[in-house]
């Protein structure tokens, strides 16, 4: 059981760490324009919302940090 | 070659020089330490792991999972994995926190290494072997990774293991033949570049992987790194003025060990 929790524990720290944010936010991102390629939302704007959203995620985290 | 092949190369040989550097450094002060021959053969060994499982992870994916599933998945662990590395590059380039000190690391290791027991007068050294392995392991760690998800997305899992393996050779041979940690790689703006290309085409894939058509194609990969080339400067820049305004504690880079 320790070594399945320390095993979790290992990857749990090399993909999220200290900052969930950054595991989080893309994920929701990409649900967010999956949802608007179901919609019929034209390709350049989804494209565009991915890249801005993502950008944001990364500029939030950056800003938490450096406030932390 | 491919304008693809040629990013999937170098994006990889980057990634992986940085962390090549990074696990030469334990390496280095192990063999120097204690024992030569019991840390190469660690090191040696963690590289034959990391490369069947390179091997055995990468042939599987790109055998067995869709390729809509393999961006989207895939591309979603770049986004993840580049953000990262970026976001770290930005507050290091901006000075909100430490820079990684190969020099400094290499002392730690060495001051921790001396409080071990004595190294056995023949046959091997178990320490020095177990110490270099994981250290080599775990910095290898991410080379894997992105090699596998990054050549996995491009279907180029080839190039990927091509970039690595001459960032490996390159960075093992310089260090044999200087002998000393490699602290004047600019590892931050190795890190830099590279959580630029994985942010940039894990955008790009996992988008494919949702169902975008993106606009011209291919050439929206360019306008995607250049997108977060021109966010990143724009970042470090704000971090600066920030703490020139107001200050900031620096974070010790020692903290993070695999990053």
């Amino acid at each position: 059981m320790s070594y399945v929790r320390s095993f979790l524990g290992f990857w749990y720290d090399f993909l999220v760490g200290d900052r969930p944010e950054l595991f989080a936010g893309p994920i929701v991102a990409l649900f967010l324009a999956w949802l608007a390629v179901r919609a019929g939302v034209q390709a350049p704007i989804i494209g565009a919302t991915l890249f801005i959203l993502v950008s944001s995620v990364g500029g939030l985290s950056i800003a938490w940090a450096v406030r932390r | 070659m491919s304008s693809i092949t040629f990013v999937t190369i170098v994006s990889s040989f980057l990634a992986s020089s940085v962390e090549f550097v990074e696990a030469v450094t334990i390496v280095l002060a192990v063999g120097v330490t204690r024992q030569w021959r019991s840390a190469l053969i660690g090191a040696f060994a963690a590289l034959v792991a990391l490369a069947l499982l390179v091997g055995i992870f990468g042939t599987a994916i790109i055998l067995f999972v869709p390729i809509d599933v393999v961006r989207l998945v895939v591309g979603g662990f770049l986004i993840i994995y580049g953000l990262q590395w970026l976001t770290r590059a930005v507050l290091r380039a901006g000075g909100a926190m430490a820079k990684r000190d190969e020099a400094a690391v290499y002392e730690r290791e060495i001051s921790a290494l001396q409080d071990e027991p004595p190294v056995p007068s023949s046959g091997m050294d178990w320490i020095s072997f177990t110490v270099a392995a994981k250290g080599v392991l775990l910095e290898g760690l991410e080379v894997a990774f992105i090699v596998v998800t990054f050549g996995a997305s491009a279907g180029m899992l080839g190039p990927a293991a091509l970039g690595a393996a001459v960032a490996g050779a390159l960075v093992l041979g310089i260090a044999f033949l200087v002998h000393r940690p490699l602290s004047a790689v600019p590892e931050n703006g190795l890190k830099f570049a590279v959580g630029v290309m994985l942010t940039g085409f894990g955008t790009f894939w996992a988008g494919e992987g949702v169902g975008i058509d993106w606009p011209a194609g291919d050439a929206a990969i360019l306008a995607l790194l250049a997108g977060y080339v021109v966010l990143a400067i724009l970042g470090v820049y704000l971090v600066r003025t920030h703490i020139s305004n107001w200050g900031v504690r620096v974070v010790e880079a020692s903290r993070e060990p695999l990053r």
